[in-house]
């Protein structure tokens, strides 16, 4: 994905900010998100440093778009300041304003020549729990299932009315299925997804389980509903370690 | 039977992942009021999707008074999109609510705003996707009581069908005094016949079950309406005015919406009422007098607003802003105050004068988008019918104005099917466009490459006559001659950098039809929306030929309808309900229109004799003084 580059303007701060987006609000658009975000900035009356574009537009920036239905414990905000306001100060006054399901839970400052958000955070953490029936409704089937997408390579699908194809051999790092046992009448499966984006697109849950559920493996299953948490977000250094959002070493 | 109050958000939830926009139907928006513990629960609707009816100031100012009362709670909701709507027939879901999900017919009061004509079949689709019996004559003893009103309640016959109570004028306090006046029956154990007689005795309600339709040499062939003996419901109910804007809550919208929205800013309505006298102009008859809110108020308001919403654009909404006797003075203040933050500062359209230029130049900054002008008409003669006082040189001198200070893009807005329009008026539109480019392009410069940056759009509206104004007599221009004429304006248009839209033709006749029945009219609504009629507004929903056909079926010809011309003696089917302006004032303006003499605004010379004030008891509050223009 293209991602906007850091602002550049280090004699602004540079305030990160996770928060959660739970319950109904994991319905939210990520320009939804945007919107709610930058009211709930102007309600906490913070100093935020404003754009010179034709919009005067706030500048903060945002992590990778999270799908709508998704819920999360991790995305990531950076909101430029003209004045250093002490972070749990700021943290709290961000809480006070911002709609309880989509609250801030820990603020600091990092460096302003950090790169943007959207393209450092490429590694993502997914808990997905499935509702589901039928003989093959289980855990196995859905590791032979994605055994099998792997094996293809590659996921067709239409983000609305527009034909996609994403790769697995990048963005699909590893999975771990097991049975919950019957739930609300129906069983239940619990699956850990790690998957890793880059400029090639990133991996959405639902389009590997949708494409799980058309192959083989499945076919005697029917999928009722599932519930998407991202629940970690990284950035994926050289090496291959995975970086904290907010790691000490990024503080400013 | 009354459907049980519950949260049902768990049938909701399993559908949101199945349709557009699920942010539609979530709540939970900052500043909604969750805490509805009634225990007398209203429930205001706006039948149509969340985005359209969300910014919509009316509902936004009843529920803030609702809730504010003693034992009262007012909750909201929209007509889910079609999507939605099917899912939810599918699955037996009914329509709820959206601050505690629980079913619309669980409600004591359920409350429209009709904003404009063509919601018509939306309020039957929302009335019976609630589970609430269609007309009102079939409710039972529980149901809830329906109620409407808002700016199309004017000429509700073709509507009225279906609400047991129609609030006309000022809701505000109206509102109150009607939840009040039903929980109070309601706690003495009245029926509902007898809750709807007592209700009739609230100043300005209007009970239509009251009233008996008699068609007899004296109408039209829609009739008109009479109270039944007895009953003790007047003969004219006259709307609710409140005397002083400046006493009502000056910041209503609370809620900040998660979607966006058609209007997504924080509004605030500066002034209510409108004197310029334009005479198809519906809500400059019924909103008068005029009631200015004093600068400091708005100011302090926007201000409150903007930090309490996080909006970072404001709108001064009313229909005149620019005649704000303090416009000036708002603007420059708001502007200092929100220096830096990024906030915007719009009002809705420019007086077409030198004035209005200035107005768009303090708010607009260094950033020039498009600037909106409505000379309505294209010749002076058809301006002096329609009594919209502005000259071409008003024009002239208003787009220079407005190059000069940096504006390219320029829209104007006019009507198409005025009465005594011809040709030449119509040329005239294409005319006054050329003018006004060729004008541009002296101050801007001559194209270069093609291009010299500057565009003129024009975007023609059809004349729908509307009740209570000198307009109301008159026939719609029928539907052929309306697309004749619009292709005769756009082939008078061969600049390429002027851009023609205009109204479909189809709409505008459906429009006119529903503007101009009686109370027959709703066997058309209802037809209509039994063959699958629903969001006529959306232009990809709107069905011409199903809404013919169901005319047809009931014995009504909707184009024939819409194109009628009334006597100007004649008893029309809307007159047992009043804004306080004369008849025989809107018969003189007729006159005067035909004569091509206009008529002043009497904020600005002295009164014109509309009847408002007298019979209504109030008068306009100006808090400054007026510019003339």
């Amino acid at each position: 994905m293209a991602g906007s580059p850091p602002i550049g303007k280090p004699d602004l701060n540079r305030l990160r900010v996770r928060f959660g987006k739970d319950g109904r609000l994991a319905y939210l658009g990520h320009l939804e998100v945007i919107n709610t975000i930058e009211r709930s900035v102007r309600r906490a009356a913070l100093p935020f440093s404003v754009g010179n574009g034709f919009a005067r537009r706030m500048r903060v920036q945002f992590s990778q778009a999270l799908p709508v239905g998704a819920a999360s414990t991790c995305e990531y905000y950076d909101l430029y300041l003209t004045e250093r306001v002490d972070a749990q100060e700021a943290l709290g006054r961000l809480a006070d304003s911002t709609p309880s399901a989509m609250a801030p839970v820990e603020a600091a400052y990092v460096g302003g020549r950090l790169p943007a958000l959207e393209a450092w955070l490429t590694r993502s953490e997914w808990k997905v729990r499935l509702l589901g029936d039928g003989s093959g409704f289980c855990a196995q089937a859905l590791d032979e299932a994605l055994e099998a997408l792997v094996a293809r390579g590659s996921i067709d699908f239409m983000r609305g009315d527009k034909p996609r194809t994403i790769g697995l051999g990048n963005t699909l790092v590893s999975w771990e299925a097991q049975d919950l046992g019957s739930q609300d009448g129906m069983a239940a499966i619990a699956l850990g997804l790690k998957t890793r984006s880059s400029n090639l697109g990133a991996l959405r849950p639902a389009v590997l389980l949708e494409a799980a559920f058309a192959t083989s493996a499945l076919e005697c299953a029917t999928l009722d509903s599932m519930r998407v948490l991202r629940c970690g977000q990284w950035h994926e250094d050289e090496e291959g370690r995975l970086v904290e959002a907010l790691d000490e070493g990024l503080l400013a | 039977m009354r459907m049980r109050r519950e949260d049902r958000f768990w049938q909701i939830e399993p559908l949101l992942g199945k349709v557009t926009h699920p942010a539609r139907y979530l709540d939970h928006e900052w500043g909604a009021h969750e805490e509805q513990d009634g225990p007398f629960h209203v429930c205001m609707i706006y039948a149509d999707t969340y985005e359209v009816g969300q910014p919509n100031l009316g509902i936004a100012i009843l529920y803030n008074e609702l809730n504010k009362a003693e034992g009262i709670s007012c909750e909201r909701a929209y007509l889910p999109w079609v999507d939605m709507s099917s899912l939810m027939r599918e699955r037996g879901v009914p329509l709820l609510s959206l601050e505690t999900s629980s079913p619309v017919a669980s409600f004591d009061i359920v409350g429209f705003t009709l904003a404009h004509e063509l919601v018509a079949s939306n309020v039957v689709e929302t009335l019976d996707l609630a589970g609430i019996p269609i007309r009102a004559q079939d409710r039972d003893e529980d149901d809830p009581l329906v109620i409407a009103g808002g700016p199309s309640a004017w000429n509700c016959e073709p509507l009225c069908p279906m609400f047991d109570a129609v609030l006309l004028g000022d809701g505000e306090e109206e509102i109150v005094d009607v939840a009040r006046c039903v929980r109070d029956a309601r706690a003495e154990g009245l029926n509902r016949e007898q809750i709807l007689l007592r209700l009739a005795q609230v100043e300005s309600i209007y009970v239509p079950a009251l009233y008996d339709i008699v068609t007899d040499e004296t109408s039209t062939r829609w009739g008109y309406a009479v109270p039944r003996e007895g009953t003790g419901a007047p003969e004219v109910v006259y709307k609710r005015c409140i005397p002083d804007l400046a006493a009502s809550e000056p910041v209503a919208q609370r809620m900040v919406p998660y979607m966006g929205i058609v209007q997504d800013r924080f509004a605030i309505e500066v002034l209510r009422g409108c004197a310029r006298g334009c005479r198809f102009c519906q809500a400059g008859m019924t909103y008068r007098p005029v009631r200015e809110r004093p600068a400091e108020q708005v100011i302090e308001a926007v201000q409150e607003g903007l930090a309490s919403s996080g909006y970072d654009e404001c709108s001064l909404s009313s229909l005149s802003t620019t005649d704000h006797s303090q416009c000036e003075l708002i603007l420059r203040e708001l502007n200092e105050r929100t220096r830096d933050t990024g906030v915007r500062v719009s009002i809705p359209s420019q007086r077409l004068d030198s004035f209005g230029v200035d107005m768009a130049s303090a708010v607009s900054g260094s950033r020039k988008g498009g600037l909106t002008f409505a000379p309505e008409a294209g010749t002076q003669r058809l301006r002096d019918v329609i009594n919209k006082n502005v000259t071409d040189e008003d024009l002239e001198r208003a787009a220079r104005n407005a190059f000069e200070n940096g504006w390219r893009r320029m829209k104007l807005y006019f009507m198409m099917g005025l009465p005594t329009e011809t040709d030449e008026d119509v040329v005239a539109i294409a005319n006054a466009a050329k003018r006004v480019l060729q004008i541009g392009r002296e101050v801007c410069g001559r194209p270069r490459r093609g291009k010299s940056g500057v565009t003129v759009s024009i975007s023609v509206a059809v004349f729908v006559p509307k009740c209570f104004t000198p307009f109301q007599w008159v026939g719609q221009l029928e539907r052929d001659e309306v697309r004749r004429r619009q292709q005769l304006l756009l082939q008078s248009c061969d600049d390429r950098d002027i851009h023609v839209s205009y109204h479909d033709s189809d709409v505008s006749v459906i429009e006119g039809a529903l503007s101009k029945m009686g109370r027959k009219g709703f066997d058309v609504v209802l037809e209509a929306w039994r063959r699958g009629c629903r969001f006529d507004a959306w232009s990809d929903q709107f069905h011409y030929d199903v809404w013919l056909e169901a005319g047809r079926a009931v014995g009504v010809d909707l184009e024939e309808a819409a194109a009628e011309t009334f006597p100007l003696d004649a008893r029309l089917p809307w007159e047992h309900t009043s804004p306080g302006v004369n008849k025989g004032f809107l018969q003189r303006e007729w006159r005067r229109a035909m004569e091509g003499v206009t008529t002043p605004d009497c904020t600005m010379t002295s009164c014109t004799g509309c009847g408002v004030c007298p019979t209504l008891g109030v008068s306009n509050v100006i808090a400054g003084d007026r510019h003339g223009g």
